[in-house]
């Protein structure tokens, strides 16, 4: 008994001095710039490999954030000062959010014709592993959208009117556009330099049954000289698409705005044969008709998540607001003759 | 016509005060009260061109090098009058200063002046506080460069040179101070540029080049500021680091907005 007495604070002690060596070496700045290079390796490698890594960057802003942490942890003289203090922890709880949001996040795009509703199922894009997948949920109608140009084809305000439910089952108005994104569950769309016409078209099966949809033309007026698509009718040819506008809807030497153009023909090409076609025509294409029902507008978004926005905003507005108070306090001590 | 007029009387002025202060030093003069009087006046001459082309084109000086530099001009001189104002014992760093801002002088005027259109995605309250961020961040820095030019000056030059500024040691300390404290606006530099790229191209972040250089600044500054407190490297060691920092963050805000076509150039 008497000999087991001295040794038990011995024993305790050696864990805790194998954490204490743990969290000094966890500390390192040589930790930091490991980090940071493996945040470098990790863009450089998605860059030159075209391939989606936000995921990944997680890791290092997980380790700069234990980096950080341990560094509060070993770290007296951060402790003892609290500007120095509140800028670390600020850091630390912004690599945190960093990583989170890494792992969360969906960027995408999505283009919407004009008057019908917006298809969760039509988002393009990137979702993080641990992204919650809540796009189903969203829903608004595309209203009537305005784009205006200065001569010279620069691009002015985008207004994009949507119709978002609300809670009595009807139907409220909503005006997005340049830097205000829709707000719903979470994802913010914004409205892109993406947007074009749609084709509506209706499929006549030789049963009589009737299908319609749009087929988006590229954007415009990036595309203007290819307004063409290919389009495989349900069970039948692939036909080629193309608009055919006589009259210009821009003029690159005067102010102009995106619409409709007034005049314009649907070429349908299938199987050889050409057809033209104007709203309300039809042309059989083998068994099946197709009708040109008529030419709308679609709408291009980006779609962006990212639930730590406001956290990061917030940690980061403190983080500098601690260093802030550091920086003035240190500035005063040498403002006036004396030595610092 | 006034525009132009109160443009290069600015610059006159701005370069009248450089003069002054050469002359200062040179003679081994401690008076700086006339190089202050000429920086103000300049100060107000050269708001006077900016204000009239501001009302002129309804837009402020964000959108071509010329408005750009322009307004740093403007701003870093604004910044080191600011500063001396502030910390007397700095009065006698214009004659290093001063210089080095006549080389943006001399660069505005040779560049051509043409009416510019204003971005959509410019159109933002962000824009001008992330601009006024930045320019009190390089201001800041410009002040440390100074300091940095008087330590090198000692060592290679003249080691009892600029007699009427603290020791080097001091020096050096003060340089690391103001860098603290431009740090600070590096940070809430790039904050706002976050907000802003995410209300204008809805992505806070998106590693174009000119986000990935001002990083890459920040990493420079922070990596200094943390050198400083744990190795202390020499004086001059620290003065040559800042240099770096400064060559560093002048190609960000003058090069890679106008040399990258990325979304930060504004124009799509």
């Amino acid at each position: 008994m008497g000999s087991a007495v001295p040794a038990r604070p011995a024993m305790a002690a050696a864990p805790h001095r194998t954490a204490g060596r743990v969290l000094v070496a966890a500390a390192s700045l040589w930790w930091t710039l490991v980090w940071m290079a493996a945040a470098g390796l990790i863009l450089a490698a998605g860059l030159a490999l075209d391939a989606p890594v936000g995921a990944w960057l997680a890791l290092p802003c997980f380790g700069l954030c234990v980096n950080l942490a341990a560094a509060l942890g070993v770290n007296e003289r951060l402790r003892r000062q609290p500007g120095l203090l509140v800028f670390h922890v600020g850091l630390a709880v912004l690599a945190l959010l960093a990583a989170a949001g890494r792992l969360t996040a969906l960027n995408g795009t999505v283009e919407v014709t004009q008057g019908t509703p917006f298809e969760a199922g039509h988002v393009e894009g990137r979702a993080a592993p641990l992204h919650p997948w809540r796009l189903d949920r969203v829903g608004f109608v595309q209203g009537p959208f305005s784009i205006g140009y200065d001569p010279g084809m620069l691009r002015r305000h985008t207004r994009s009117t949507v119709h978002v439910p609300v809670a009595d089952g009807g139907w409220e108005s909503v005006e997005i556009g340049d830097d205000r994104p829709l707000k719903m569950f979470g994802y913010r769309f914004y409205t892109s330099p993406n947007k074009g016409y749609a084709v509506v078209l209706t499929h006549i099966a030789a049963d009589g049954a009737s299908r319609t949809g749009a087929v988006h033309l590229p954007s415009y007026p990036l595309n203007e000289h290819r307004q063409a698509n290919r389009w495989p009718m349900p069970g039948g040819p692939v036909v080629d698409l193309w608009l055919h506008m006589p009259e210009p809807v821009l003029d690159e030497n005067a102010a102009w705005s995106f619409r409709l153009p007034e005049e314009a023909t649907l070429v349908v090409e299938a199987g050889g044969a050409r057809h033209e076609l104007k709203p309300g025509q039809e042309v059989p294409i083998g068994a099946a008709r197709l009708r040109y029902d008529e030419l709308r507008a679609w709408m291009g978004y980006t779609v962006f998540y990212d639930p730590t926005l406001p956290w990061l905003a917030a940690a980061a507005l403190v983080a500098s607001a601690g260093l802030g108070w550091h920086a003035v306090g240190k500035i005063r001590a040498v403002s006036g003759d004396g030595d610092a | 016509m006034l525009e132009t007029y109160s443009l290069f009387a600015g610059l006159g002025l701005y370069a009248a005060a450089t003069l002054a202060a050469l002359v200062n030093a040179a003679r081994r003069r401690p008076g700086t009260g006339v190089v202050l009087l000429l920086v103000a006046a300049a100060l107000s001459v050269h708001a006077v061109s900016i204000g009239l082309r501001w009302q002129r084109l309804d837009h402020g000086p964000y959108v071509d090098m010329f408005e750009v530099l322009s307004s740093n001009v403007w701003s870093l001189h604004a910044a080191v009058l600011a500063g001396v104002l502030l910390l007397p014992r700095l009065r006698a760093l214009l004659p290093a200063v001063l210089p080095v801002l006549q080389i943006l002088v001399a660069w505005l005027v040779t560049l051509e002046v043409r009416d510019t259109v204003f971005p959509v995605t410019y159109d933002t309250v962000w824009l001008p506080v992330h601009v006024l961020l930045g320019k009190a961040f390089l201001g800041i820095t410009v002040l440390s460069v100074g300091g940095s030019v008087v330590i090198l000056w000692r060592r290679c030059v003249a080691p009892a040179g600029f007699a009427a500024l603290p020791s080097t040691k001091l020096l050096d300390e003060i340089n690391f101070r103001l860098l603290l404290l431009a740090f600070v606006f590096e940070c809430l530099m790039l904050l706002a540029g976050a907000v802003w790229a995410q209300d204008a191209w809805g992505r806070y972040w998106d590693w174009d080049p000119l986000e990935t250089w001002s990083f890459l600044t920040w990493l420079a500054l922070a990596g200094y500021l943390h050198l400083r407190v744990t190795v202390r490297p020499p004086p001059e060691a620290s003065a040559l680091a800042i240099l770096a920092i400064f060559v560093i963050a002048f190609g960000t805000f003058f090069g890679m907005p106008f040399v990258s076509t990325a979304p930060h150039k504004g124009m799509i």
